[in-house]
C-alpha cells in the first residue's frame, strides 16, 4: 500500500512538471496575432534549426524572442556549435540557417546545399557587427593607447613589460607599473581570433609577420584560454594580463584605446558601425551574398579597426517553401531597425542598420527569399 | 583496564601521531566538499525564486527566466536512460553470476571494464555518429541523449549489480536446488528478493553517474530555449546543457546569466540529493517486505 502511495505521488510529481512553462501559454490558432506584428501579416508555425556561430548566441537569444512576441508558434533553435560547424551543417541540411564569423568562399556559394532547392542563390547577410576589446587587467588603469604595431608587439611577445618604453612613450599620462605581461590568447578555433589576426596584418606590417587564421599562430607564446568566457576569467584573474574578446565581455576589466594614424578610437558600436560602413563590399558575389571587405587602417578618428562582421547565411530558394516563410520571416525581424536595437541592447553589438545602403542591400536579400 | 598503561612511549606516540594524521585526512577530504556547497548554495541563492521553477527561457531577454524546461529535460532523459539500462544492466548482471561458464562471461567483463572508463564525449560522438547516419544531419532528440547516456550507465549498473548478486549467500541456492527448485523459480523467488535492495542502490549509482553529464547530451540532445516533452523529436534541454550555455554565450549583462548558471548547479545538486533520498527509501521499502 505504501509503495502504491510512493508511485502516485511521484506520477502526480511528473505530471506537474511536465505541463506547460508558465512562459509558455499554450496558444490557439484563432487568436489574431498582437497588433505590434509590423512585418509579419500571418501567423506561421514550425521550427527553425540554426546554428554556427558562437558569437551571435546571445544576439539570437534577442532576435528570438522579439520574433515570438510575434509569432508565438514558431521556435526557433539556435546551437553555437562553432562557425565551421554551422557552415557544414548547412551544407548537410542539419541547419536552415547557419551562424559564420567568416563567409563562405567564393568558390563555395554555388552549392549543392541540401536546404535548398536545387539551382536556388545563397543569401549572406551580414547580420552581427561586433567589436573586439583588447581588455587588461592593470590596477587603477582604465584606458591605454596602443597602436597596432605596439599591440602586435605585447602579442607576439616582443615587449614583455608594462613599463617598456614603447609604451610609457605612447601613454605619458598613465604611470605603468614594472610588471611583466601575460598575453592571452584563445586556444580554440574562433571567429574573434581571425579578425584580430588580421587587423593585425593589415595595420601592423612587418610588426605581424604571422598568418591570418583562426587558431592563434602556434609558434608564439603567451597564455591559451578557452572560448571567451575563459580569456575573460584569465584577465580578470592575473595582474599584468591583456587579451582580445567580444566587447560586451569586456566588462570590470580595463580596455585599449586603438591608435590610428593621428588619432586613437575607443570601441563602441557607432566605432563599429562606421568601420563596417566605410568599407567596400566584397567583389565578384551576387547580389543576394553581401559580404563587407573589411578596411582596418582607417585613420579616420571615428572608426574602431578590430570589428567582427558575422554572417547569416540562408537559401535564396527553398526545397521545402514553409521552411523558406518561416526563414524570411526571422531574418526579416533580425534585419529589422527593431531587431538590431535588440541585439544591441542585449549583445552589445552594433546595428547594421546605422549604414541605410548595407542594410538596404541586406533588406532586399532577405525579401528574395522563398 | 585501559590499554594504554600496557603500551611504551614511542607506541603512545605512534598511536596519537596515526590518530592526528587520519582525522587531518578525513577534515582535508571534507574541505572542498564544503566549499563547494557554500559556493554553490551562496552563489545559486541569487535566483532560488519561483520563476527559476516555473518558467523556461523562452523569449528571455537578459534577467528573469528560469529552467523548468531543462529540469523535464533532465528527469525526462534519466528515467528513459534508466529504463534502457535496468533490464540490460540486471540482466547481464544475472547471466554473469548464474549462468555465465566459460569464456562468454570472461569476455563481457573485460568489455564492462573498458566501458566503464569510456570518456563520456566517446559516448556522445558515437550514438551522434549513428543517429546522424539512421535519421540524416541535424536530429536531435532526447531519446538520443538517453541512448548516449547508456553506454555511461550500463556498465556501472553490471559490475554494481553484479557484486551485490555475487553476494547471495550459497546455500540458499543450494537449499533451493535441495528442495527440488528449478534455475528460473531461483532466481525469481531466492535471489531477486534477496539483491533487491542492493541492486536499486546500483541502479542509483549509475543514475548518479549519468545525471551531471554534458558533452554528451550536448552533441545529440542539443539545447533549446522552450519545453520540449517529446522524448522522441527535437531538441530537449537538460541542467547540466543549461548550465553550460548559460556560463558560456553570455549576453551583456553578465550577472543574469552567471546567477541563472549557478541556481541551475545549485537545483542539480539538489535533484542528486532527491534521488539519493528517494532511492534510500525504496530500499528501505522493499527491503523490509517479508520474503515469500
Amino acid at each position: 500500500m505504501k509503495k502504491t502511495t510512493v508511485i502516485a505521488t511521484g506520477v502526480a510529481v511528473i505530471a506537474a512538471l511536465t505541463g506547460c512553462a508558465a512562459n509558455e501559454v499554450a496558444t490557439d490558432q484563432s487568436t489574431p496575432p498582437p497588433a505590434s506584428a509590423s512585418h509579419t501579416a500571418t501567423r506561421l508555425t514550425g521550427t527553425i534549426d540554426a546554428g554556427g556561430s558562437s558569437a551571435q548566441t546571445a544576439a539570437h537569444e534577442a532576435w528570438r524572442a522579439g520574433f515570438q512576441a510575434s509569432q508565438p508558434e514558431v521556435t526557433v533553435n539556435y546551437d553555437p556549435t562553432g562557425s565551421g560547424t554551422g557552415r557544414q551543417n548547412f551544407t548537410d541540411g542539419g541547419y536552415v540557417l547557419a551562424g559564420t564569423d567568416e563567409p563562405l568562399a567564393i568558390d563555395h556559394v554555388a552549392g549543392p546545399f541540401a536546404a535548398c532547392a536545387p539551382g536556388s542563390a545563397l543569401v549572406e547577410i551580414p547580420a552581427y557587427v561586433s567589436a573586439i576589446a583588447i581588455g587588461f587587467n592593470l590596477d587603477g588603469v582604465a584606458s591605454l593607447t596602443l597602436d597596432a604595431t605596439l599591440i602586435a608587439r605585447i602579442f607576439s611577445g616582443e615587449i614583455t613589460r608594462w613599463n617598456d618604453p614603447a609604451i610609457v612613450a605612447a601613454n605619458p599620462q598613465v604611470g605603468l607599473p614594472d610588471l611583466g605581461i601575460t598575453a592571452i590568447h584563445r586556444s580554440d578555433k574562433s571567429g574573434t581570433t581571425h579578425n584580430f589576426t588580421d587587423y593585425l596584418a593589415q595595420a601592423a606590417g612587418s610588426a605581424w609577420p604571422y598568418p591570418v587564421a583562426q587558431t592563434w599562430p602556434s609558434q608564439l607564446s603567451g597564455e591559451a584560454a578557452e572560448k571567451t568566457q575563459g580569456v575573460r576569467q584569465a584577465i580578470i584573474a592575473t595582474p599584468g594580463a591583456i587579451g582580445y574578446l567580444d566587447a560586451s565581455q569586456a566588462q570590470g576589466m580595463g580596455s585599449v584605446v586603438v591608435g590610428a594614424g593621428e588619432k586613437a578610437v575607443a570601441h563602441s558600436a557607432q566605432a563599429a558601425a562606421a568601420a563596417v560602413g566605410a568599407s567596400p563590399l566584397e567583389q565578384g558575389r551576387s547580389t543576394t551574398d553581401v559580404v563587407v571587405a573589411l578596411n582596418r587602417t582607417l585613420t579616420d578618428g571615428q572608426s574602431y579597426p578590430i570589428v567582427l562582421v558575422s554572417y547569416l547565411v540562408a537559401c535564396g530558394t527553398y526545397a521545402d517553401p514553409d521552411v523558406g516563410q518561416l526563414v524570411k520571416s526571422y531574418l526579416g525581424h533580425v534585419v529589422s531597425e527593431a531587431g538590431q536595437q535588440e541585439a544591441a541592447k542585449h549583445a552589445g553589438s552594433s546595428p547594421i542598420t546605422a549604414d541605410p545602403t548595407l542594410s538596404g542591400l541586406v533588406a532586399k536579400a532577405v525579401a528574395g527569399i522563398h | 583496564m585501559n590499554p594504554t598503561y600496557t603500551l611504551s612511549a614511542g607506541r603512545r606516540r605512534a598511536n596519537r601521531l596515526a590518530t592526528v594524521a587520519v582525522t587531518g585526512a578525513v577534515f582535508l577530504a571534507l574541505i572542498p566538499l564544503v566549499w563547494l556547497l557554500v559556493t554553490v548554495v551562496s552563489r545559486g541563492f541569487a535566483r532560488l525564486d519561483a520563476q527559476f521553477f516555473t518558467w523556461s527561457m523562452r523569449g528571455v531577454v537578459g534577467e528573469g527566466g528560469g529552467a523548468i524546461h531543462a529540469i523535464v529535460g533532465t528527469v525526462l532523459i534519466t528515467a528513459a536512460t534508466t529504463a534502457i539500462c535496468v533490464p540490460i544492466g540486471v540482466g547481464t548482471a544475472i547471466y554473469l553470476v548464474e549462468y555465465g561458464r566459460g569464456w562468454l562471461p570472461r569476455v563481457i567483463r573485460f568489455v564492462v571494464v573498458v566501458l566503464t572508463g569510456l570518456p563520456s564525449i566517446v559516448a556522445g560522438l558515437f550514438v551522434y555518429a549513428v543517429i546522424m547516419a539512421i535519421c540524416g544531419p541535424g536530429t536531435r532528440s532526447g531519446l538520443a541523449g538517453a541512448a548516449a547516456l547508456s553506454l555511461l550507465m550500463i556498465p556501472v549498473v553490471i559490475t554494481s549489480s553484479e557484486e551485490i548478486l555475487a553476494l547471495v549467500p550459497n546455500r540458499l541456492r543450494e537449499a533451493a536446488i535441495g528442495l527440488g527448485a528449478t534455475k528460473h523459480r531461483i532466481i525469481t523467488t531466492v535471489i531477486w528478493p534477496h539483491a533487491l535492495s542492493g541492486i536499486v542502490a546500483a541502479v542509483m549509482l549509475g543514475v548518479c553517474r549519468i545525471i551531471g553529464e554534458t558533452a554528451p547530451l550536448l552533441l545529440v540532445a542539443g539545447f533549446a530555449d522552450s519545453m520540449n516533452t517529446d522524448l522522441t523529436s527535437g531538441r530537449m534541454s537538460t541542467l547540466p546543457v543549461y548550465i553550460y550555455s548559460q556560463w558560456q554565450n553570455k549576453g551583456a549583462n553578465l550577472a543574469a546569466y552567471d546567477n541563472r548558471a549557478w541556481t541551475a548547479a545549485l537545483v542539480l545538486i539538489g535533484l542528486v540529493l532527491i534521488f539519493a533520498v528517494a532511492s534510500r527509501l525504496i530500499v528501505r521499502l522493499t527491503s523490509s517486505r517479508p520474503q515469500r
